[in-house]
């Protein structure tokens, strides 16, 4: 049969954002993919080279706008580490909690989305019910619903506020009884079951190579995490292990993916509650901004020669930011930023996986990659 | 508790790769102590020639295991001396990912136990500087074949830094427009972010300000 190729978007259910993938196919069969990206690319790397170290957070939240708490946070590490300063214990702890609330909001609304793209409406309801959740407990540490500008380079904005460890709790115990409702509504739904089964496998070796790693590696039957890898904030004082999916010989296919994100929310869930019983001074306590418990002084200027790095594990993958000091105002601005976004490295993967498969599961393997667009066009 | 990669052993993995590392010919690596939050952590911290980069990445891919490319990194520095007016940084990472084991055709998940992880098998993070004299037209070799994961990497570099890779297959703009000019990378030092005055691509991206050729010379 003849080869042609389909444009599918940038305005198409399965792009989950802005983008355009081509597709090769012979009659149904995919044969040939290549994404096409771009479209919402603002140059957030260049403005950065203008903006004082305190500035840029702002842009990083707006990098993804499912996953903003874990970009402003990697980019804080990177610059804590430019600019050299020892962070005080309890504000780990409360990253920690701003962090992995974020990682549920991230994955609650990916199952939102991904229910509907394969023929199961009702989910997204159900998630978007529970994403409120995490998202009233976000707002109260930040103040805003979607874009927190929390943390600041040396701790963070504000400490728990009275009562948050309680209602947090609260929620918390609501919400893991609740997941239970959602693996019934998927792994009971034959539906769901034919179209993510069995399609878009990915091995692990392969994956690492490709630059594919979160979640998307975990599926696959490893544990590779930067969590415990190259460890940050307190995860060495918690008690926990990143969830392995049971792949099948022939690598992690769509259900895997989602398997391991359920548990992922499970896992993030109990971090919070440890987190929350073991914060140094107890959750109850409250500090002003700006205390030494929750905000240490941090310098405003890095030189020329100096350098900051942090590998980070996003709701995602392993997102990172790169920083070379010494810019305009005798290094109160960077030289450089550079940021690596894990979709940007996945999405071409998640093509690549396509190939051999009818042209109805690319939404069932795109989506589950988990896109976003935000990150990817940077 | 404690179920993280300890700094010990990843400082005597580090230095075992740092060590190695600078037995090649125009590298030098060394291991540095850097901070995450309350974390030490360290890095290798490698400085190649241009010309041995290419051999000291297929070294660290086939003898050390790294087995991902994290990010690569293009930075145009136009004031300082002649010898590094253009940087490449390259951060790689040893994840020590293998598929897992089958047995009786069923998948055993491979479980690393941090705690328990030694020698080449210990995650590292690698970071190394490529400098390149001035020249209009820099470039260095590409890893493309070696981590794949580099791809993309190398062609956001080209299309924003305007740094080449000598070997890359289908390089092509990936996040600026197909149509942009030739020549225009807005990461190079030379471009400033202006919010009035429309000489430049981004100021006028959406083509409003666009004339047709023969503006002004008809009547």
């Amino acid at each position: 049969m003849a080869e042609m190729w389909i444009s599918m978007g940038p305005q198409h259910p399965m792009t989950h954002g802005l983008w355009t993938l081509k597709v090769k196919v012979d009659g149904e069969t995919v044969v040939d993919t290549e994404p096409d990206l771009g479209y919402i690319h603002r140059g957030v790397e260049k403005i950065c080279e203008s903006r004082d170290f305190t500035q840029i957070t702002t842009y990083c939240d707006r990098l993804c706008y499912a996953s903003a708490n874990t970009w402003s946070h990697a980019y804080i590490y990177a610059a804590e580490d430019l600019l050299e300063v020892e962070v005080p214990e309890r504000a780990e702890y409360i990253r920690l909690v701003a962090v992995e609330l974020q990682r549920i909001a991230s994955h609650l609304m990916w199952l939102g989305a991904y229910g509907p793209d394969i023929g199961n409406l009702s989910v997204m309801v159900w998630c978007l019910r529970e994403r409120e959740m995490m998202m009233d407990l976000l707002q109260e540490l930040g103040g805003s619903r979607m874009h927190y500008n929390f943390p600041r380079v040396g701790g963070v904005k504000r400490d728990l506020p009275h009562g948050f460890a309680q209602r947090a709790r609260a929620k918390l115990k609501l919400f893991l009884n609740r997941i239970q409702e959602y693996e019934a509504l998927f792994d009971e739904s034959t539906v769901f079951l034919v179209r993510s089964q069995g399609v878009g496998y990915a091995k692990p070796e392969e994956m690492v190579n490709h630059g594919v790693t979160g979640p998307n590696l975990r599926a696959g039957g490893v544990n590779y995490d930067i969590r415990w890898a190259h460890p940050y904030s307190v995860y060495s004082e918690l008690d926990w292990a990143p969830p392995v999916e049971r792949s099948s010989i022939k690598g992690a296919d769509c259900y895997d993916r989602y398997r391991v994100r359920v548990e992922e929310m499970r896992v993030s869930a109990s971090l919070v509650l440890q987190a929350l019983d073991k914060m140094p001074g107890g959750a109850d306590t409250y500090h002003e901004p700006e205390d030494p418990m929750i905000l240490a002084k941090a310098p405003t200027r890095a030189p020329e020669g100096t350098t900051g790095a942090h590998h980070f594990e996003d709701s995602r993958g392993e997102s990172m930011f790169y920083i070379a000091g010494g810019g305009e105002g005798r290094g109160k601005q960077p030289y450089r930023v550079s940021i690596r976004s894990p979709m940007f490295i996945t999405i071409p993967y998640a093509a690549k996986c396509m190939i051999g498969y009818k042209v109805a599961d690319i939404p069932a393997i795109m989506g589950s990659f988990d896109p976003c667009i935000g990150e990817t066009d940077r | 508790m404690g179920n993280t990669v300890s700094p010990d052993s990843q400082k005597s993995a580090a230095q075992a790769v740092a060590d190695a590392a600078s037995a090649i010919e125009g590298v030098e690596a060394e291991v540095v102590e850097r901070s995450s939050g309350t974390n030490p952590r360290n890095v290798v911290v490698v400085s190649a020639s241009p010309e041995s980069w290419r051999f000291l990445a297929e070294n660290l891919y086939s003898e050390h295991a790294v087995d991902h490319c994290s990010m690569v990194t293009g930075i145009h520095w136009p004031d300082v001396e002649a010898e590094r007016r253009w940087e490449v940084v390259y951060h790689l990472l040893r994840t020590g990912v293998r598929d897992p084991p089958i047995e009786n055709g069923l998948v055993r998940p491979m479980m690393a136990n941090p705690t328990k992880l030694r020698g080449a098998s210990v995650p590292i993070e690698l970071e190394i500087h490529v400098h390149i004299p001035d020249t209009t037209t820099p470039s260095v070799d590409s890893v493309q074949d070696i981590w794949v994961g580099a791809d993309w990497n190398e062609k956001e570099t080209w299309d924003l830094v305007g740094i080449d890779f000598d070997g890359h297959q289908g390089m092509r703009r990936v996040l600026q427009p197909h149509e942009t000019p030739q020549g225009f990378h807005p990461l190079q030092k030379q471009h400033h972010l202006r919010y009035h005055g429309f000489e430049e691509m981004y100021d006028d991206a959406q083509g409003f300000m666009r004339k047709p050729a023969d503006v002004g010379k008809i009547k």
